[in-house]
């Protein structure tokens, strides 16, 4: 039972990484028709971020991870400058391409800057854990899901109150329209590479802590928050979330429990059956994007 | 009674003079002419494939790379250039073909045997694939090509009895044709000639054929090739076998050239790079992948002084290729020639 509660908790706080993850190309996805294959690098590079300021740096680490996810912000307008503003008229495809290019280049960086050594990241939590039941839950993984919470409820206000949410939103319905009405492209999809940069390094932040922080750390997360997205029908933040915590709870508690040694192929597989027999997601939103 | 008069001596029909330079411009696709190109090619790359390769082992080692690369990425041009589908698992395929070779081999059949269960079983395995994922468009085809590779290399990592200890099959054996066996990678690079140049010309016969008509037709666009009575699904899933068929045949072959086979040497960097390598040689030509193969193989030799640095140099590249030659080396050489004959009949008509 004890190990039951674990894997649920450890699968709450998985979900809730993902679905920091997922909502950080699905912004991007639904303000410019992108899918962005960089975006488990800039996970990567956002918990290289964190351990630079911590460590390297010396700050304290909450300072340290607002370093971080501001130089993130700075990396999302670089990459929207260099790989997104000079494609804006090609077709789709070859922006997509430019994003497996600033992926590489992103790594590359990564391994040249800071080696391929594992590093290990503090948690503003500490190394504390809460004892439930029998069951060992970390701290870290409490925080993960609170701030995934406080993350997720501001961005619904930002995409449902805000005038800049009402053209993310009119620009993922009908982009040819938006621009008609004259929605800002150009500055819509600036702030859509920045927040999504900020998501994708906030998830590599919380991430982090749990295990070592390396090269592939951002990849496979990237491949479930893929699956968590396409489970939740790419288009709703709600869907996202709740795909999210599906795929979260189903690695850890079927692969935890059932196959230990496959856990991983779990969200690939998820993700090409409903590619497979649901493509429009098990969440179908058709009225409201976003 | 009237009678038609004809005349004995009617002026024959003189053929319009050639433009100066008319060799030089770019013609309709033309069987014999693709057939003759390959040929010349081949020659061109006998004579001087041993001249590069003999200068040291390591250059011989990137002549060979080049041809494997060079038929991994002529399937990958079926599948994206021609089709259109956004496919992340070629390199998951040749990983698959080299595992599939081994263990065919290992169990004591022919070399010839292991490469036909290679091709066949990964031409199956894109058939399932693409029969499954047919209605998927775009970046929904992508990422259900990308979840294949990574179940892939999962399975490839953990399943010891197929692949060995951690993915990593050693001692496979070097290829053998009738009898001869190819241990030296001087002998191999014959081999290797003789492959590409067949996927070359089988590639000749796609470029001329209605396949490859249909397929563009419906890559543009979908629903008014489907409405032409172009079966749009079955040519895409058809090139997504073939050309997955060559993936597999380029693995097993440097699988059995190198004598061991892992799948991190079929990782993402090398799915980048057949992209890098479609991009850079011209998604639209059947010589696109091999320019495309050759610089790409090159460019570490190039840039050994900055090896460092190479993932980010790939990188910038292949952002560079795509802003600044989107249409390839293949098409901007074609492009250029076409200028310059155009050029010339311009001249000799002034």
């Amino acid at each position: 039972m004890d190990n039951v509660i674990a894997l649920t908790a450890s699968g709450i706080a998985s979900g809730a990484v993902l679905a920091i993850a997922a909502l950080g190309f699905l912004v991007l996805h639904n303000a410019t028709g992108v899918v962005n294959f960089a975006h488990g690098d800039l996970i990567t590079l956002g918990a290289y971020l964190g351990v630079w300021a911590t460590t390297d740096l010396g700050l304290p680490v909450l300072p340290g991870y607002l370093l971080a996810l501001l130089v993130m912000a700075a990396v999302g307008l670089l990459i929207e400058r260099t790989a997104f503003a000079p494609l804006r008229k090609k077709p789709l495809i070859v922006v997509v391409i430019a994003t497996l290019a600033a992926a590489t280049v992103i790594r590359g960086l990564i391994a040249v800057w800071q080696g391929s050594t594992p590093k290990t990241l503090p948690s503003p939590a500490g190394d504390g854990a809460l004892r439930i039941a029998g069951a060992t839950i970390a701290h870290q993984r409490l925080l993960i899901v609170a701030v995934a919470a406080v993350a997720v409820v501001a961005l619904l206000l930002l995409f449902g109150r805000t005038s800049f949410g009402r053209q993310v939103r009119a620009l993922a319905t009908d982009p040819d329209t938006a621009r008609l009405q004259g929605v800002r492209t150009k500055a819509i999809g600036m702030a859509a590479f920045v927040i999504s940069s900020v998501l994708a390094g906030l998830a590599g932040l919380l991430v982090a802590p749990l295990g070592a922080v390396d090269l592939n750390l951002g990849f496979g997360l990237m491949i479930t928050a893929f699956a968590a997205a396409v489970l939740g029908g790419f288009g709703s933040l709600t869907g996202v979330v709740l795909g999210a915590l599906a795929i979260g709870l189903i690695e850890q508690l079927v692969g935890g429990l059932l196959f230990p040694s496959y856990s991983t192929m779990l969200a690939p597989i998820v993700l090409f059956l409903v590619i497979v027999f649901r493509p429009q997601g098990l969440v179908n939103v058709t009225r409201s994007r976003l | 009674m009237s009678t038609v008069q004809i005349d004995p001596e009617a002026p024959a029909v003189q053929p319009a003079p050639r433009p100066p330079l008319w060799f030089l411009r770019p013609q309709p696709h033309d069987r014999r002419r693709h057939l003759l190109a390959i040929a010349a090619f081949v020659v061109v790359v006998a004579l001087a494939g041993p001249a590069i390769g003999g200068t040291s082992r390591a250059n011989q080692f990137l002549v060979n790379l080049w041809m494997m690369y060079s038929v991994a990425a002529i399937g990958f041009y079926w599948i994206f250039g021609l089709a259109g589908r956004f496919a992340f698992c070629q390199t998951f395929m040749m990983a698959f073909g080299g595992y599939l070779s081994a263990w065919v081999t290992r169990e004591g059949y022919p070399f010839i045997a292991g490469i036909g269960v290679a091709m066949a079983t990964t031409a199956v395995a894109a058939g399932i694939v693409g029969t499954l994922v047919r209605k998927a468009q775009h970046f929904y085809f992508a990422i259900a090509t990308f979840a294949v590779t990574q179940v892939g290399i999962i399975v490839f990592a953990r399943a010891d009895g197929f692949t060995g200890p951690n993915g990593q099959t050693v001692g496979i054996g070097a290829p053998e044709l009738f009898g001869y066996v190819f241990r030296r990678d001087a002998e191999v690079f014959w081999l290797f000639l003789g492959v590409l140049a067949a996927c070359l010309v089988v590639g000749a016969l796609i470029e001329r054929s209605p396949m490859r008509r249909e397929a563009i037709s419906a890559r543009d666009n979908f629903t008014v090739a489907h409405l032409a009575g172009v079966r749009a699904n079955r040519v895409h899933i058809v090139l997504f076998m073939l050309g997955s068929a060559l993936g597999g045949l380029s693995g097993a072959m440097i699988g059995h050239w190198q004598g061991v086979m892992g799948s991190d040497s079929f990782g993402i960097d090398l799915t980048i790079g057949l992209f890098l390598i479609l991009l850079l040689g011209g998604s639209d030509s059947l010589w696109g992948p091999v320019i495309g193969s050759a610089v790409f193989v090159a460019l570490p030799k190039l840039l050994s002084d900055i090896e460092r640095f190479g993932s980010i140099v790939y990188g910038v590249l292949l952002l560079a290729v795509v802003l600044a030659l989107p249409n390839g080396i293949a098409e901007s050489v074609r492009r250029l020639l076409q200028r310059v004959s155009s050029k010339g009949a311009g001249d000799a008509a002034g």
